[in-house]
């Protein structure tokens, strides 16, 4: 509970630091580049799932060829297969933003 | 006038009369008519004669009894690719090994040469691996054609008669998501392997972008690896016997 205190608190502190961004007053606020925004955001979630599908390709990979060391050359194909096929969805996600991104 | 490389100077000075020749004959117009080879043709020129040099090199110095180092080398990539087309293709696959090695020592030479300063990776501009992929997909239809005669249609038509409506047109947008797919995954890991270079170049001028000139090596090798097993492996598919 304290921790917890302590914890929203801190949050709190760090929010005040950005008081001087209302000292602009008059100028003409900057639109927000919502595509550079979304972009940031979607290449995010798309390393953070492929992160997540990787690992698990290279765990189970990494658990056949220890049960079974013979099976070492067809677990390697699989794995590297595996991994290639799945970076190249983020790819894709990354040409997306080259492309959007002016 | 876009920026040149040193050997795309040199090639629009002296041929830029035949590239535009060779353009207006199939109705196209550069938007730079005095550098009509971009960087990209100018850079494929070059590997494409590096290579033919090599191989000339290598045909010249072929021997049974002593084999030098550079026989040595050739005939592991042949013995890799021609063990790769055993274990996924089978029976016959001697004659795909030809153009898969040509395929990977082509991407392989393309994904190096960036590294060296002076000259750029061919294939971190889309058209290139658009090239490769469209070569090797329409490589693997003829060969599949060429086995299988009329009955290859039977691929695309599912396990059962009457899921043919259902399957022909998955199969169609699969098949030509390979296309896109080939050519996206060699085309990005190239261009990010560059962006995240200049990156850090912009951060620290001084060796951290090394690492990442190393680690764009380990994926050209990677990438270049990956291309031909996905081409072996559509290839096995193609040439599939029906039972």
């Amino acid at each position: 509970m304290r921790k917890l205190m302590i914890g929203v608190l801190s949050v709190l502190a760090v929010s005040m630091m950005t008081m001087p961004a209302y000292a602009q007053g008059g100028a003409a606020a900057p639109a927000t580049n919502w595509v550079a925004l979304a972009s940031g955001f979607g290449m995010a979630i798309a390393a953070g799932l492929a992160g997540l599908g990787q690992g698990r390709v290279g765990a189970a990979a990494c658990e056949g060829m220890a049960r079974n060391p013979g099976a070492r050359p067809a677990v390697l194909l699989a794995l590297i297969l595996g991994l290639a096929f799945i970076e190249s969805l983020v790819l894709f996600t990354l040409v997306i933003i080259f492309v959007k991104v002016a | 006038m876009p920026h040149q490389l040193w050997i795309t100077a040199l090639l629009n000075k002296y041929f830029a009369g035949v590239a535009n020749a060779i353009l207006s004959a199939l109705h196209l117009h550069s938007s730079h008519p005095q550098a009509p080879i971009p960087n990209y043709v100018a850079m494929q020129i070059v590997v494409f004669l590096l290579l033919v040099l090599v191989f000339v090199l290598v045909r010249t110095r072929l021997s049974v009894e002593n084999p030098g180092p550079l026989q040595h080398v050739f005939e592991g990539i042949y013995g890799m690719v021609d063990q790769q087309g055993h274990d996924i293709i089978g029976d016959g696959h001697a004659r795909f090994t030809n153009y898969l090695s040509t395929l990977g020592i082509f991407i392989l030479t393309c994904n190096l040469i960036g590294l060296i300063p002076g000259f750029e990776a061919p294939t971190a501009i889309p058209s290139v691996p658009l090239g490769c992929a469209v070569v090797t997909w329409i490589y693997y239809h003829a060969n599949g054609i060429r086995v299988n005669g009329p009955g290859y249609i039977k691929h695309f038509l599912g396990p059962m008669w009457w899921l043919a409506p259902l399957m022909f047109p998955i199969e169609l947008a699969s098949h030509l998501a390979r296309i896109l797919s080939l050519t996206v995954r060699l085309y990005a890991n190239m261009f990010a392997g560059d962006m995240v270079t200049l990156v850090f170049l912009s951060l620290f001028p001084i060796g951290i972008p090394v690492i990442f000139m190393l680690l764009h090596v380990g994926v050209s090798f990677i990438q270049t690896y990956i291309f031909v097993l996905l081409a072996t492996v559509y290839i096995g598919e193609a040439v599939a016997h029906e039972h």
